[in-house]
């Protein structure tokens, strides 16, 4: 029987992907879980495993190809045992028309195909007593739900009455695939289990200019139009998204780094010559953020809407912003409480690589609590930064520079380093937020006490 | 551009106001899109208000009347001096028609939609070229919804000239009541000015090809409808070919049956209605690139997507049953995709009515579709005959079946014949559309006495509990 391969909604924002090369051609035969193409999607290139075994009868795109998630990409025709029988189509609106002429139905071209159930998330637990033809129930106001949230009823298990899909099912498998297709996705060497079931996902509405903006920009004089790439894209709606969610407020203070960078001098070489591994002073950062966060956790956290809860994280998953020729991507280092700062170094040093080099995976970019950029390279004297969501802070490190200051009365040249914390003023108060970035401060300024609160 | 010509742009133009096209238009409207509405006719309403389910059922209800009033004898009312005059008929149902098709334009404007009057043919995927009485317009648009409907299918021995071979339009604006009426196809609208003629006093003769009325039907509203035509006097023809005319001062029919015998049926009118064709022709889908199946359906998926992207299409020119409501609910997802909404049409029924005497509605399967569809069964009937309210109603010819899955007692299908069924009908629709089973519908309580408590009666009869009939053993 057919069975198409629908491109898998991993969350995070990704829409389409675009399809590299296929790795099979049609009449190949294909074992189930065996990689049939690489697409790369905004994160990463990653195989996608037959979801079937049996033989490739088509394919849908050629490599170079944008495929948007829910388009069926390949076409198998699986060998029978492989795949568990289709529900029989629902029952299809009657015959209406008495008139012989007007009986020249013509039903929907390209309606969804028969999409098997997937066995993860089988339908009606009455399975056993199933009768020959049925189609999901659902309300036409479920149907709706299922629809907007990219779901296939065929493939929601129903807890109500005789069978029937209640929107709680509907929600229950939306964030089950979600999750699912994520992790499948971002482990590319894995392969994904969840295919036949897979969302078929509208897009979102209203991603275009104003009309009028489009106009008129042609009215001025000659333009050009130039395609986003899909990360700009993602960067795009997640800082809309987070600048229309969250309350952003920037607070700055400058710090002495005189002794942290005489320091930092000392050690630098000694640490590139033993370890191999370019050391700079990020790290410091990150284990006084740490140290930081530890005392005032509500800056390691996120604010569930819905349930009017805040989520404290006991981890300390810090993320660093990251340029690459493509645009702004925010790497994790995870528990950065529990490594030292060589490691870290060797971490940001290499996530950097990969994220410019697009290597690197969903998973490395997921599951920041807090996360830190270095603005300093661009000079000028502080930024403030979009926090990402759904972290509630963000900490900005900004020029080093020499400054006359006072000290005990006269005027002394110092090492200084403005410093920002941006955050969100429905959870977090301005009072804290300062506290906060005192505390980085006061352990920057004096790597003694740094040294003493690591653990 | 050719010089000279007008052009103008829109963000949505809709070809074609029908039902379909006008709910797209008031519906894109509403949905902040600016929208043309591109219409040939002069007024807007498409076949449906113009000549087609408004018009029909006025007929229908002014012989319905004079058919009671001379049937109420029983009541002790004799009606004397009751007369016809068929020009105030016409008069009274051209009013209507002209209120509606008036307030589909009030609405269609006042939602800040467009109205361009004009033949609308694709230049390119973007761009129509409408031909106005001022001439060529030039439409630039951003998406198009094609909705032009569809046309009677012609016969070639048989061609329309407005006198002695007709169509549906003329049918509905009769001058003058024909003695001898022969209808060429039994189809629901033959059925429905067949019995509209029959009373207003026209000899018909209904000439089917089928061996039966609605073929598709069970066989018991089969013969009812059968049985009901031939009481009215309308002379049926079953199994029959019209194969040509001839013509003098009167026309005559000749028509065979499946020997091949021939026989000849007089006439003074003849109405062909053997059901519709798609009009796609000569509007430049070529060059849009729009494709159609081979008898000219343009093709869509549920979102009412055509293969070519920012163009849609709906109502009868994409076949499935030609019916406007059907076209409604496809207007409304079009517009919804469009506006990016997540719509799809993942209706499960599409109900049907026709305006026969008594009525004939149906939601959902027949009783030979689910078993064809692998269910096995359970039905229950509800004869009108057991009904207190059609009684007082001088009504109770017809009867409520409700088909349901013997396993689980979901509800597949019902149909309805009797008065009133097309009201009735919307409770079953409903009823299967939210994905109901019996004791849902048997829960819910029916107001008495109406003849809406048939279907709940023909529902507790399908679970043995029928009240007022004797349940089956």
């Amino acid at each position: 029987m057919a069975v198409e391969f629908r491109l898998p909604d991993v969350g995070e924002g990704i829409h389409e992907a675009v399809l590299v090369k296929w790795r099979v051609k049609p009449g190949d035969t294909v074992k189930a879980d065996e990689p049939f193409c690489d697409v790369e999607t905004d994160k990463a290139v990653v195989e996608l495993p037959s979801p079937v075994a049996g033989t490739v009868s088509k394919l849908n795109f050629a490599p170079g190809d944008v495929v948007h998630v829910g388009d069926a990409m390949i076409v198998f025709d699986a060998d029978d045992d492989t795949v568990s029988k289709p529900a029989r189509p629902a029952s299809v609106s009657p015959e209406s028309s008495p008139a012989p002429a007007t009986r020249m139905t013509s039903q929907p071209s390209s309606a969804p195909a028969s999409v098997p159930h997937s066995p993860p998330v089988q339908a009606a637990p009455d399975a056993s007593a199933e009768p020959p033809a049925r189609r999901p129930l659902a309300t036409p106001h479920t149907r709706a739900l299922a629809r907007k949230l990219g779901v296939d009823l065929a493939a929601v298990a129903a807890s109500g009455k005789g069978g029937r899909i209640t929107d709680e099912d509907v929600r229950k498998t939306a964030s089950r695939l979600l999750q699912d297709t994520a992790e499948a996705l971002s482990a590319a060497a894995e392969p994904v289990p969840v295919i036949e079931s897979m969302p078929l996902v509208t897009h979102e509405a209203g991603e275009r200019l104003p009309e009028t903006a489009e106009r008129q920009s042609t009215d001025f004089g000659p333009v050009e139009r130039i395609r986003i790439s899909r990360l700009r894209q993602l960067i795009a709606r997640n800082m809309r998204a987070s600048k229309a969610t969250l309350a952003h407020v920037t607070h700055v203070d400058e710090a002495d780094v005189t002794d942290l960078d005489a320091m930092y001098r000392k050690v630098k070489q000694q640490v590139a010559d033993m370890q191999n591994v370019k050391f700079t002073i990020m790290p410091f950062f990150v284990k006084s953020a740490v140290a930081a966060l530890k005392k005032y956790p509500v800056l390691n956290a996120s604010f569930d809407e819905d349930n009017q809860e805040m989520i404290i994280k006991h981890y300390y998953h810090v993320g660093f912003a990251a340029d690459t020729p493509e645009g702004l991507v925010v790497p994790v280092i995870r528990d950065a409480d529990r490594k030292d700062m060589i490691r870290i170094a060797q971490e940001i040093a290499d996530k950097a690589e990969r994220a410019r080099e697009r290597k690197i995976t969903l998973d490395e970019l997921q599951g920041a609590g807090f996360t830190i950029t270095n603005v300093g390279p661009l000079g000028g004297l502080f930024a403030t930064p979009v926090i990402p969501l759904p972290q509630l802070a963000i900490l900005g490190m900004h020029a080093m520079k020499d400054r006359p200051v006072v000290r005990n009365g006269q005027i002394v040249i110092r090492k200084m380093m403005n410093l920002s914390i941006s955050f969100d003023h429905r959870m977090i108060d301005g009072m804290t937020a300062a506290a906060f970035l005192h505390e980085v401060i006061s352990l920057i300024e004096s790597p003694e006490m740094l040294m003493l609160r690591l653990v | 551009m050719v010089v000279g010509t007008a052009s103008r742009g829109c963000q949505v133009a809709v070809i074609g106001a029908g039902p379909g096209g006008y709910l797209a238009a008031i519906r894109l409207a509403q949905l902040g899109k600016d929208v043309l509405l591109i219409e040939d006719a002069k007024t807007l309403g498409g076949i449906c208000l113009n000549e087609g389910c408004i018009p029909s059922k006025a007929l229908i209800h002014a012989t319905d009347l004079l058919e009671e009033a001379s049937h109420a004898n029983e009541m002790g009312l004799t009606f004397t001096g009751l007369n016809l005059d068929i020009k105030k008929l016409v008069g009274w149902k051209d009013r209507i028609v002209k209120q509606l098709t008036g307030g589909v334009a009030f609405l269609v404007t006042k939602n800040g939609g467009d109205i361009l009057h004009g033949r609308a043919k694709f230049v390119t995927d973007r761009r129509l070229e409408v031909l106005t009485e001022e001439g060529p317009v030039l439409v630039e648009f951003e998406q198009a919804v094609i909705a032009t409907g569809s046309r009677q299918v012609e016969l070639p021995e048989f061609p329309f000239d407005g006198r002695w071979v007709i169509g549906s339009r003329e049918a509905l604006s009769p001058t003058s009541v024909p003695e001898r009426l022969v209808i060429i196809g039994g189809g629901y609208i033959g059925l429905e000015l067949g019995s509209v003629y029959r009373r207003l006093g026209s000899h018909v003769d209904l000439v089917e090809i089928a061996d039966e009325l609605v073929p598709f039907h069970d066989p018991e509203v089969r013969n009812i409808i059968t049985q009901r035509m031939r009481h009215l006097g309308v002379t049926l023809h079953m199994g029959h070919r019209a194969l040509r005319m001839e013509r003098d001062k009167i026309a005559r029919v000749i028509i065979a049956g499946k020997n091949g015998k021939e026989s000849t049926l007089e006439a003074d009118r003849i109405l062909v209605s053997v059901g519709r064709t798609p009009l796609s022709g000569d509007m430049g889908l070529d060059a849009a690139g729009v494709r159609t199946d081979d008898r000219g359906f343009i093709r869509v998926n549920h979102r009412m997507e055509t293969n070519v992207p920012g163009i849609y299409a709906l109502g009868d020119v994409v076949g499935g049953p030609l019916l406007a409501h059907k076209a409604y609910r496809e207007a409304k997802v079009a517009a919804e995709v469009i506006a990016g909404n997540p719509s799809a049409f993942d209706n499960v029924v599409i109900p049907a009515v026709v305006y026969t005497d008594p009525e004939l509605a149906w939601a959902g399967m027949t009783e030979t579709e689910a078993k064809a569809a692998g269910h096995r069964i359970v039905t229950g009937t509800f004869p009108f005959r057991a009904s207190g309210r059609a009684m007082t109603l001088s009504a109770v010819d017809g009867f409520a079946k409700t088909i349901a899955d013997a396993d689980s007692h979901l509800i597949l299908g019902v149909v309805i014949v009797g008065r009133d069924a097309g009201e009735m009908i919307s409770e079953a629709a409903l009823a299967i559309e939210m994905g109901a089973f019996l004791d849902d519908l048997a829960g819910t309580i029916h107001p008495h006495p109406t003849l809406s408590e048939g279907l709940l009666e023909s529902v507790e009869a399908a679970l043995g509990a029928a009240v007022h009939v004797l349940n089956a053993k």
